[in-house]
């Protein structure tokens, strides 16, 4: 009986192949939309440390200029710290499991072989801390140490792909490498490793390349690297030297905690804000006082890392699904209603309602299917067009099996609608009428 | 006329023409949304810049990286190898580049005792003598700066110079009386270090397009001493991409740095631009597909209810009914379901753009989209029903006699 209706239902979309067509290129349109956008925003509010989001922390303390805007939640306060706050954070002894400060910036590699083009790399400066909070995984080597931190010493650790280009993916550990005139000594090589959100600097690009140069963030301020990203100051420098820039307002180091309770995290918070007090003590903090902790997923959400644009395209995909579904509806329905006479020609030798029911069903499900199949095949086209035309966009473009698994059952739930009615219509036909005018 | 027999022939297959109703309705909502949404970024990237240079100008980003280098010694003899190409108009050093996303924002306060919210923020480029010559730029008050007023600003002075050239809307917001020339401003509150403005341009943009106060920016007559070298260059009209081989060339040779990026300027607006631009794309996609789409829809309907109707239609042509009749039936009965389907959509398109707006702040819709897309599906919808509705007209009056 299947193999019966099988042949059946091939035969009648034969008998219209334009009318099948359309209806295969209608829904492989929009799913094929809905697709493409939904990838990107299931991406773009993926979790990027999902055994973790809930116990670390981005931390914001509010000393911003008395005279601004008063502060309403975390979104009105700068997302980065001062270069004073952090340090004294980093070494005080507070409630944290651990604790990161850190800021992007960039430094020029100089290959050992004098024929090599020196190319320019982003560096992340950070604490030891970084990779440990962050499980970030290692092929070589570990992180550097506590001592290590302290000291500011020249050393590195590298991403995979600046270990495969300088020394052919081998163990570099112990190895030198020249960076803006400086030697450094390669102490670890980390795996593959690209959270996506980039979470733990969402100030410049969230969806960026994590950096392929780790070095201690005391390295870092000694040599005086530039900050690549937002440095904002609200109150003048005392003078012209790089001293002053450090023990200034300015704002420009993103700073993580790990609080692995919720107890903790209360702690912490209380200890944030005896800080800002004390620093009022000082003369500094002349706010009130509305310190922020937020974990991952809330941080996200702070620093609106979906971009509006993309939801307003998902709403407008998926419209454009409906417009698609109600097109295969219609079509359909003509189509079956041109079977009428067939249909009735059936029922009067015996055939029930339900067998014509499942004899039509077949052929919506395959055209369904085909639907989904070629849905897939546009949004993976759709995404390629994405990473094109968007900057930044390479990890945002990747499909994966819950994505293929929701595709499947939008064109499934999608077909379904589309086909249900036309389907239960054919059942209703009155056969008597049709066998009079054959 | 015939209203009344279409009327009727429509009630009898309500679903079919139910649903091109709503197909129409809804692609009415999403097309004016888009095209409203799209439009709105095609002005915000094709604002003027007021760079008069903008076709012939590059950016050349290079970063120098040992650190034994005199970086004042290696920009004049950049300046001196550069100057002495024969496609170059002028040339300027620049620590920021107008509408790239990156620089320097900075505050202008006007009397020695204000308080700190009371400063006029604007974008700060470092320009030499040729920079207003290099970027285009009209100067309508004043005068520009003379060789000997150029020096080297470290990257970690604070002090403005004394002497500063501001755009125009700049100007406005400082001295709103229109006296802004030859008036004295402060880096700083209490500070000692006046400056004065000596020359005032019709327009240049600073660095971000997003920002409030994109249209205020000052030309300061320095050279940033530090490791990031980068120059605004001019070509003489029509050879640019000569000059930024040439250039690239030039200064390829130095061992001590390397190139960052050789760009024209239309590929900085590009690059800044490039979310927005990306957005326009998909919108004129998504609008493209779901036109072609729904009218796919009415012609495959349409093809098919004639098909059905070919006895019926037949029988009219024999007892007498023109070509031209038959046509004007099909046609008729599109424009009924579109206009239906048009009434539905106007109340979804305010939905729809009430949605976005509240949810996305994409704007509140401007009235006369509604109608412009009316017309827009009314002729796509007479345009796709007339091939099904010719094929109707065509119908063999003799097909009637047959099979009855």
């Amino acid at each position: 009986m299947f193999t019966y209706y099988v042949r059946l239902g091939i035969k009648s979309m034969h008998r219209n192949p334009i009318l099948s067509a359309l209806m295969v290129v209608a829904l492989a349109l929009g799913i094929g939309a809905c697709m493409t956008t939904l990838t990107v925003y299931y991406l773009m509010s993926g979790n990027p440390v999902p055994h973790k989001s809930d116990q670390l922390y981005a931390v914001q303390l509010d000393g911003w200029d008395p005279n601004a805007q008063p502060t309403q939640g975390p979104q009105d306060v700068q997302p980065q710290l001062t270069y004073m706050d952090a340090q004294n954070l980093m070494s005080a002894q507070t409630p944290a499991l651990q604790q990161a400060a850190m800021f992007r910036s960039s430094l020029v590699v100089q290959p050992e072989d004098d024929d090599a083009v020196p190319f320019q790399n982003s560096v992340r400066a950070t604490y030891h801390t970084f990779f440990d909070m962050f499980d970030v995984p290692f092929i070589y080597g570990n992180a550097w140490t506590q001592g290590e931190d302290q000291q500011g010493a020249r050393i590195v650790v590298l991403g995979k792909a600046l270990n495969e280009q300088l020394f052919g993916g081998e163990n570099s550990v112990g190895r030198d490498i020249r960076l803006s005139d400086q030697l450094y000594r390669v102490i670890g090589v980390i795996d593959e490793w690209q959270p996506t959100p980039r979470f733990y600097d969402v100030v410049t690009s969230s969806f960026a390349d994590v950096a392929s140069l780790f070095i201690p963030f005391k390295t870092a301020v000694d040599l005086e690297l530039n900050p690549n990203g937002n440095v904002n100051c609200w109150k003048p420098l005392d003078d012209s030297t790089n001293a002053a820039f450090l023990r200034s307002e300015c704002v420009w180091v993103q700073f993580w905690a790990e609080l692995s309770t919720p107890t903790a995290a209360d702690a912490y918070f209380d200890y944030l804000n005896n800080y800002s007090r004390e620093q009022q003590g000082f003369g500094r903090f002349q706010r009130p006082i509305n310190n922020f902790i937020s974990p991952v997923m809330e941080w996200m959400d702070v620093n609106q890392v979906v971009s509006t644009d993309n939801r307003v395209l998902v709403r407008l995909s998926f419209l454009f699904l409906a417009v698609c579904v109600l097109n295969t509806v219609g079509l359909l329905l003509a189509k079956f209603m041109g079977k009428a006479p067939e249909v009735a020609l059936r029922r009067s030798m015996g055939a029930t309602r339900q067998a014509i029911f499942t004899q039509n069903l077949f052929e919506v499900a395959t055209i369904g299917v085909l639907g989904g199949v070629f849905g897939i095949a546009l949004a993976w086209l759709g995404l390629r067009l994405v990473e094109n035309i968007y900057r930044g966009y390479q990890h945002l473009v990747a499909m994966d099996w819950m994505i293929l698994l929701i595709s499947m059952l939008i064109a499934v739930v999608a077909s379904i609608i589309a086909g249900l009615y036309p389907v239960w219509r054919t059942t209703r036909i009155p056969p008597a009428q049709y066998l009079k005018i054959q | 006329m015939e209203f009344r027999p279409i009327l009727s022939a429509l009630m009898r297959n309500k679903a079919g023409a139910l649903l091109i109703a709503l197909q129409i309705a809804i692609t009415l909502a999403v097309v004016t949304n888009a095209l409203y949404i799209l439009k709105q970024r095609q002005t915000h990237i094709n604002r003027p810049t007021g760079i008069e240079a903008t076709a012939d100008a590059f950016v050349i980003y290079t970063r120098v990286f040992r650190n034994d280098i005199n970086i004042e010694q290696l920009v004049d003899d950049d300046l001196l190898k550069i100057r002495a190409l024969a496609d170059l108009q002028a040339v300027t050093p620049i620590q920021s580049v107008p509408v790239s996303g990156g620089g320097w924002g900075e505050d202008f306060y006007l009397s020695q005792d204000q308080s700190s919210d009371q400063s006029v923020g604007f974008g700060n480029f470092m320009v030499n003598q040729d920079g207003v010559e290099a970027l285009g730029l009209d100067l309508i008050e004043g005068r520009n700066f003379s060789t000997e007023e150029i020096t080297f600003r470290s990257p970690v002075e604070t002090v403005y110079p004394r002497i500063v050239l501001i755009s125009k809307p700049l100007a406005n917001a400082l001295f709103p009386d229109g006296d802004a020339l030859g008036q004295l401003v402060y880096d700083e509150l209490n500070s000692p270090h006046p400056t004065r403005i000596i020359g005032i341009y019709e327009n240049m943009p600073n660095a971000w397009p997003n920002a409030t106060m994109f249209e205020n920016s000052a030309l300061m007559p320095q050279i940033s001493a530090s490791n990031d070298v980068r120059y605004w260059i001019r070509a003489k009209p029509g050879r640019r991409d000569q000059l930024m081989t040439e250039v690239e060339q030039l200064l390829g040779l130095d061992r001590n740095r390397i190139i960052l990026g050789n760009r024209t300027f239309e590929e900085v607006k590009a690059r800044t631009y490039r979310n927005d631009i990306a957005m326009v794309k998909l919108l004129s996609g998504v609008v493209a597909l779901l036109t072609m789409v729904t009218a796919m829809g009415i012609i495959g309907l349409a093809w098919f209810s004639v098909t059905q109707r070919r006895k019926q239609i037949g029988t009219r042509r024999a007892l007498g009914a023109h070509k031209m009749d038959i046509l004007r039936y099909f046609m008729i009965e599109n424009w009924l379901i579109t206009s239906a389907g048009l009434a539905i959509g106007i109340v979804l398109t305010l939905a729809l753009n009430y949605f976005l707006d509240t949810n996305f702040q994409t704007g509140r819709l401007v009235w006369y989209y509604i109608p412009v897309g009316m017309l827009f599906l009314w002729l796509l919808g007479q345009l796709a029903v007339l091939a099904p509705a010719r094929k109707a007209a065509n119908t063999d009056p003799a097909l009637a006699t047959r099979s009855v």
